[in-house]
């Protein structure tokens, strides 16, 4: 199967040959949106994601995976719809943290923990400077490792990670304000960036 | 549970995009690409590669001007492109001429045609009566397969346009079905006949009929403001390669190609034929390709441009004699992996025209929309 950089690098002759590329990540795209902003929005981001990638594939840097790369582009026209987010934040409920596996009889309290802890994170988000909100969120939703968020942004590995440990700390705080502070270690997935390129 | 797994959670089951909106944002990104790739465009082809058919009614809406025939690639279209700065606003100073033109076999050829084109003059049409624009246009279809391989076919429109005496009176297009016109192997030949079954069953078997003042169908006029045409060639050949600046795969073949699709609507006044004749002579690199070329049984001589791009070649097949277009047509020169043979002409139209005294009755300003009963939102897009 082709990777992304040589189907792009043949859509420069036969411009077509793009459509493979929506194909392969507008789902991916669309989701991200979609959970930043609802679904509606997220149709008009997808769709002019890949208007901006096709204008621009000539400037792709030509890895395999056209991903990292799609997904900053989404995030830089998310941008236009901060009202829409912040909206979205803010209006965070207990069902966004989707299904939640407890036992019968914790349920009223759970519900009740739910609702406050939706609220907190909504807050926090949207506090969150738009830099370590994008970080985070391509961290988390767009299933990006830290060298992809790099590539997405713009920024070196190196900001990366200091975006992402101040705003998952931030996190960390609103949801349980009572944690330690300075706890670091990490819940998450291991890092994938290599030492030498922090 | 840490801030990351509570993060992941929130909003982990919104639903992916509806196949609607899918539609749309592929036909979108299609429609881009297919004004880059400049003759590519013409609608109901589709680009290369992709496949335009198929898609839910909600996805019609976008389609909705892929479904002409014929598509004025680059008017409009201004903007993107070293050329809009190069060229001066105005016609009469501009890309033509200062780089050469045609070979001079074909420029002669082309002279002839345009010579002969006025003096034959358009045929009268009395009040009443209307002008019979046939047209066989046959498109490459190609087909992505689950193993990723392209498979490729060729259909075939027959297609009718009466145009009244009084041309702010209704139009009539009679728009057949896309049928199967040849295929390069087993697997193109069932694509080529499932597809064609999927449209008739979709429009219950009655082909799609239009009615509309002005050629105004689907919400847009289906031909260019000819009256707004520069009749003098080079000022000619200056405003088209201004209107279609950026697109295609170069400045020459983007040019020819919008005078092969405004000959080919077959609704061009005598007048306005010769100037894009002429203005063909102007393009270098034009070149008489085929002294005696068959399409659709008529004959004529072949004058085209090879596009080292993509290695095909763009033609205009036109009776000197009279000056009519006899048609026009693009072929593949080598085997690009589309799954056309090397050489095989993946389009063409052949234009017929003649004066009749009555149109078929019925029809709707959008056709087959107006049957599914979809809402037009203006400027061609439907929501169905």
């Amino acid at each position: 199967m082709s990777t992304d950089n040589e189907i792009i690098e043949r859509s420069l002759h036969s411009a077509g040959a793009f459509a493979e590329v929506f194909d392969r990540h507008a789902r991916t795209v669309h989701r991200y949106a979609a959970r930043r902003l609802d679904a509606g929005a997220a149709d008009d981001v997808m769709s002019e994601t890949f208007l901006v990638a096709f204008e621009r594939r000539a400037a792709f840097d030509g890895s395999a995976d056209a991903l990292p790369w799609l997904l900053g582009i989404a995030t830089n026209l998310i941008k236009k719809h901060a009202r829409l987010e912040a909206r979205a934040w803010k209006g965070l409920v207990a069902s966004d943290l989707g299904r939640v596996d407890i036992d019968a009889i914790e349920q009223a309290a759970a519900r009740l923990d739910a609702s406050a802890t939706a609220r907190r994170i909504g807050g926090a988000l949207r506090r969150l400077p738009a830099g370590d909100r994008d970080a985070l969120l391509l961290y988390a939703w767009g299933d990006l490792d830290y060298e992809g968020v790099a590539s997405a942004l713009g920024v070196p590995v190196g900001t990366v990670r200091s975006r992402l440990n101040r705003a998952r700390r931030t996190l960390r705080i609103a949801i349980d304000p009572g944690a330690a502070r300075d706890e670091e270690v990490d819940h998450g997935r291991i890092v994938s960036a290599s030492p030498d390129s922090l | 549970m840490d801030e990351l797994s509570l993060l992941r959670r929130i909003r982990s089951e919104v639903d992916g995009p509806e196949r609607a909106a899918l539609d749309r944002g592929r036909a979108a990104l299609l429609e881009r690409a297919g004004a880059e790739a400049g003759i590519d465009a013409r609608a109901g082809q589709g680009v290369r590669g992709t496949r335009v058919r198929g898609m839910g009614p909600d996805a019609a809406a976008a389609v909705a001007k892929r479904r002409h025939p014929v598509r004025w690639v680059g008017l409009g279209a201004l903007g993107a492109g070293v050329l809009t700065v190069a060229l001066v606003a105005t016609n009469v100073l501009g890309f033509a001429g200062w780089r050469g033109g045609a070979e001079p076999a074909a420029a002669d050829a082309l002279q002839a045609a345009a010579l002969a084109a006025v003096e034959n003059s358009d045929p009268v049409v009395a009040p009443g009566q209307y002008l019979l624009v046939e047209t066989d246009a046959v498109y490459g279809n190609t087909t992505n397969t689950e193993a990723g391989d392209y498979v490729s076919y060729l259909t075939i429109n027959r297609d009718k346009l009466y145009v009244p005496a009084d041309r702010s009176d209704d139009w009539v297009w009679v728009r057949s079905f896309r049928e199967p016109y040849a295929s390069f192997n087993a697997e193109g030949e069932a694509l080529a006949q499932k597809s064609y079954d999927e449209e008739v069953a979709e429009a219950d078997g009655v082909p799609e009929l239009l009615r509309a003042p002005d050629a105004q169908f689907y919400g847009n006029s289906t031909v260019p403001d000819f009256d707004a045409l520069p009749r003098d060639p080079q000022q000619l050949l200056n405003y088209i390669y201004k209107v279609t600046a950026g697109g295609g795969n170069s400045a020459d073949g983007a040019a020819l190609g919008w005078i092969a699709d405004t000959l080919r609507t077959g609704v061009a006044p005598a007048d306005v034929r010769a100037a894009l004749y002429e203005a063909a002579a102007g393009i270098p690199g034009v070149e008489i390709t085929e002294q005696v070329a068959n399409l659709e049984g008529s004959t004529g001589i072949s004058i085209g441009r090879v596009e080292s791009a993509d290695n095909s070649r763009q033609d205009l097949i036109i009776d000197t004699q009279t000056g009519a277009l006899i048609g026009e047509r693009r072929v593949e020169l080598t085997d690009e992996g589309w799954g056309f043979p090397a050489g095989t002409t993946t389009g063409f139209t052949a234009v017929r025209t003649s004066v009749v005294d009555s149109a078929p009755e019925g029809g709707t300003q959008n056709g087959q929309f107006d049957r599914e009963g979809c809402v037009d939102k203006g400027n061609g897009n439907f929501q169905c």
